[in-house]
């Protein structure tokens, strides 16, 4: 696109005023609509409580502050162990996951077997299925396992979610790595996995940080309703559920809420920047051609 | 020690024959050239020597040895891939030294290996480059440099110019008869590429739906080629074929009836009965020339003219041949397009062929005729 383009010389590249600004008006609406919540939400997290309650509705915090990122920790005083708590279980699950989906993927890129297309499609049904539908049988064989009320309760059910669409997001990925790279790495004599250790992984690894990222998000997303269901234990709780804490019985702390959800985040913010530093594309240039 | 046998060896997808009983034999150091149009089954026979596919029936020798059960690396074999097959993440050193890291030769042997290979193909300075920064000619080198540390008896290379453009085709092509000589290892090359085939190779190896169509020195297959398919693939423009029925056999050679015109070409006589028989008179355009006279005399009206300064090429319509009749003059010629002109070839110049397509072999001497 040759907005973004430092030198604009290609005649395909060249575009009317108008179209100009259709191209970043459409880009603006885009950002309003996925920025605003966040906006209103940091603003409201400004605005000191008596304000929020006020009539009518102000958009702009008046004497805006800090100060509920400090008082959030008072009122739930157990909030840092819920941001941990989540963090810890999308860690584990995402770590879990990768390790069983960078084999699998890798297998179901290269090798035919019989019946493969049938254990992909099924695959992808599973993860078509909405959670909330398997959580009584879940619960049953969380029970008979033993798990309720453990870390494991959340994390467990989490990898057997996310599996399914890594696998499929990984193998796109490892498909696209040519196989002569395989088949010249066994003329030179390497075995199996010496090939895929030394070559296909560092080659599919941009794949598998993609596949990191998602697995996180979705990891810290889904462990709502399993914490609700396999968990009754405070200190297990994960994030989601502390946030609700800031509901009182009479009113709703708004200010110090959106304090503690972009409190909470930042720890999982902090690992998708670290995690996209390693995202280098057209890493396979050069392979072949 | 490189000297590889094919024993009517096979290969089959499915039930589809790609490969259908080849015999060969490579002398040890020689530069063997598998040529063939694209789908013939060249890669699929070079994939079968280099252990990269299973070979469906047949044995495969090397030095003696059955291979047919034995990884690539262990057969002594090293192949270079159409695509280069380069690690991308890897420096040009760690490329080509990747065979070594393999089978954990130490450090010292490594470097100095590598080096060598460096320097045999002018990579010193981009050894520490990614492919990514290379050229393709570069590309193709560090390729080479992966297949020549692990020293082997055997180089297999599947098209490995296709991918460059024609001047550094021709440099390449160079290097690697260069590389040979320096090496005196035998190699195998595949190519689609006549020019290549002809400038490279010791012995053209022409395969045709899976069958060996003709095996031999380069100019052997451009003068005596053993069938029509052999005769139309090697040479550039492709040899005329124009019909012509058989009249009689003496010691001088097959007299034929071409055009209405009658002429004697020096070949053998064909075992079956020569008089009244359908055969094919093969010319190439290059042993075409200007007037009349000599043994057999067209007149033609080029459609089209191709001055290229080093010649000029015409082509014309000549009736009973399906392809146009195409003609190579030496020089730039006053040749010009819908004006009629004579032309003329000698007898001795020409090939007969039967109704089967098999060559009538021609007596000895014809290479030498200009
Ligand atoms: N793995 C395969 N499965 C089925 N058919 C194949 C396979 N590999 C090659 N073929 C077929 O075998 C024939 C010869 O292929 P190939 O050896 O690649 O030809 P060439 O290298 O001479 O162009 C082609 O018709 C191709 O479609
Ligand atoms: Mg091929």
């Amino acid at each position: 696109m040759a907005l973004f383009r430092k030198e604009n010389t290609a005649m395909i590249d060249r575009y009317s005023w108008w179209e100009i600004v259709a191209i970043y008006a459409g880009i603006a609406a885009f950002l309003f609509f996925m920025l605003s919540p966040f906006i209103e939400g940091f603003l409201v997290s400004l605005k000191p409580l008596a304000q929020l309650f006020s009539s009518p509705y102000t958009f702009w915090p008046e004497n805006g502050s800090f100060d509920a990122y400090f008082t959030m920790w008072d009122s739930v005083p157990g909030f840092g162990r819920y941001i941990f708590n989540s963090f810890l279980i999308s860690t584990v699950a995402t770590v879990i996951v990768l390790l069983l989906v960078v084999p699998a993927a890798y297998a179901f890129a290269r090798f035919n077997y019989q019946g493969m297309g049938l254990v992909l499609g099924g695959f992808l049904a599973i993860s078509m299925f909405s959670g909330a539908v398997l959580l009584i049988p879940l619960f049953r064989l969380m029970r008979t396992l033993g798990l309720l009320n453990t870390y494991f309760a959340m994390i467990v059910p989490g990898v057997a979610f996310l599996i399914p669409s890594a696998i499929w997001l990984l193998r796109t990925y490892m498909k696209r790595i040519p196989l002569e790279l395989n088949e010249a790495a066994y003329m030179d004599g390497a075995s199996q996995f010496y090939t895929f250790r030394r070559v296909i992984l560092p080659i599919a690894s941009p794949g598998i940080i993609v596949v990191a990222i998602t697995t996180f998000i979705g990891a810290y997303a889904q462990q709502f309703v399993f914490a609700l269901s396999f968990n009754s234990k405070t200190e297990y709780m994960p994030l989601p559920v502390g946030l609700f804490a800031y509901f009182g019985r009479q009113e709703v702390i708004w200010n110090e809420l959106m304090a503690a959800s972009f409190v909470g985040i930042t720890p999982a913010l902090i690992i998708i920047f670290f995690l996209q530093r390693y995202l280098v594309g057209g890493l396979t240039a050069g392979a072949v051609k | 020690m490189g000297q590889l046998s094919l024993k009517r060896v096979v290969k089959t997808f499915g039930s589809i024959e790609v490969v259908k009983g080849v015999d060969l034999d490579v002398q040890e150091g020689e530069f063997v050239v598998f040529v063939g149009p694209s789908g013939c089954g060249k890669s699929t026979l070079l994939r079968m020597i280099a252990g990269l596919e299973h070979t469906s029936a047949g044995d495969i020798l090397i030095n003696g040895e059955r291979v047919n059960d034995l990884p690539p690396v262990k057969r002594g074999i090293a192949m270079v891939f159409q695509s280069y097959a380069l690690y991308p993440h890897m420096s040009v050193f760690e490329n080509i030294a990747f065979p070594l890291r393999v089978e954990k030769a130490p450090e010292d042997v490594l470097k100095r290996k590598v080096q060598a290979a460096a320097d045999i193909l002018h990579l010193e300075n981009r050894l520490q480059q990614k492919p990514g920064q290379l050229s393709g000619g570069q590309r193709q080198r560090v390729a080479i440099g992966r297949a020549i540390v692990r020293e082997p008896k055997i180089f297999l290379f599947d098209e490995p110019l296709s991918n460059l453009d024609a001047a550094l085709r021709a440099d390449m092509r160079i290097e690697l008869t260069r590389l040979h000589k320096q090496l005196g290892a035998t190699m195998i090359y595949v190519t689609h590429d006549q020019i290549e085939a002809m400038t490279m190779a010791d012995r053209i190896v022409v395969l045709n739906f899976g069958n060996i169509a003709q095996v031999g020195a380069p100019l052997e297959l451009y003068h005596r080629p053993e069938n029509l398919f052999v005769a139309g693939f090697i040479g550039n423009p492709r040899m005329n074929i124009l019909p012509a029925t058989g009249v009689k056999s003496g010691p001088e050679g097959v007299t034929v009836d071409c055009l209405g015109q009658r002429l004697t070409v020096p070949v053998a006589p064909p075992r079956t009965g020569i008089e009244g028989a359908a055969l094919s008179l093969g010319i190439r355009p290059e042993h075409i020339h200007l007037g009349d006279g000599r043994d057999l005399r067209l007149n033609l009206t080029p459609t089209v003219v191709e001055q290229l300064g080093q010649h000029t090429i015409g082509y014309a319509t000549v009736e009973g041949m399906e392809p146009t009749f195409c003609f190579v003059l030496p020089g730039s010629r006053p040749v010009h397009d819908d004006r009629p002109l004579d032309v003329n070839f000698r007898a001795r110049d020409c090939h007969l062929f039967d109704a089967d397509g098999q060559a009538l072999p021609r007596r000895p001497g014809v290479e030498d005729s200009d």
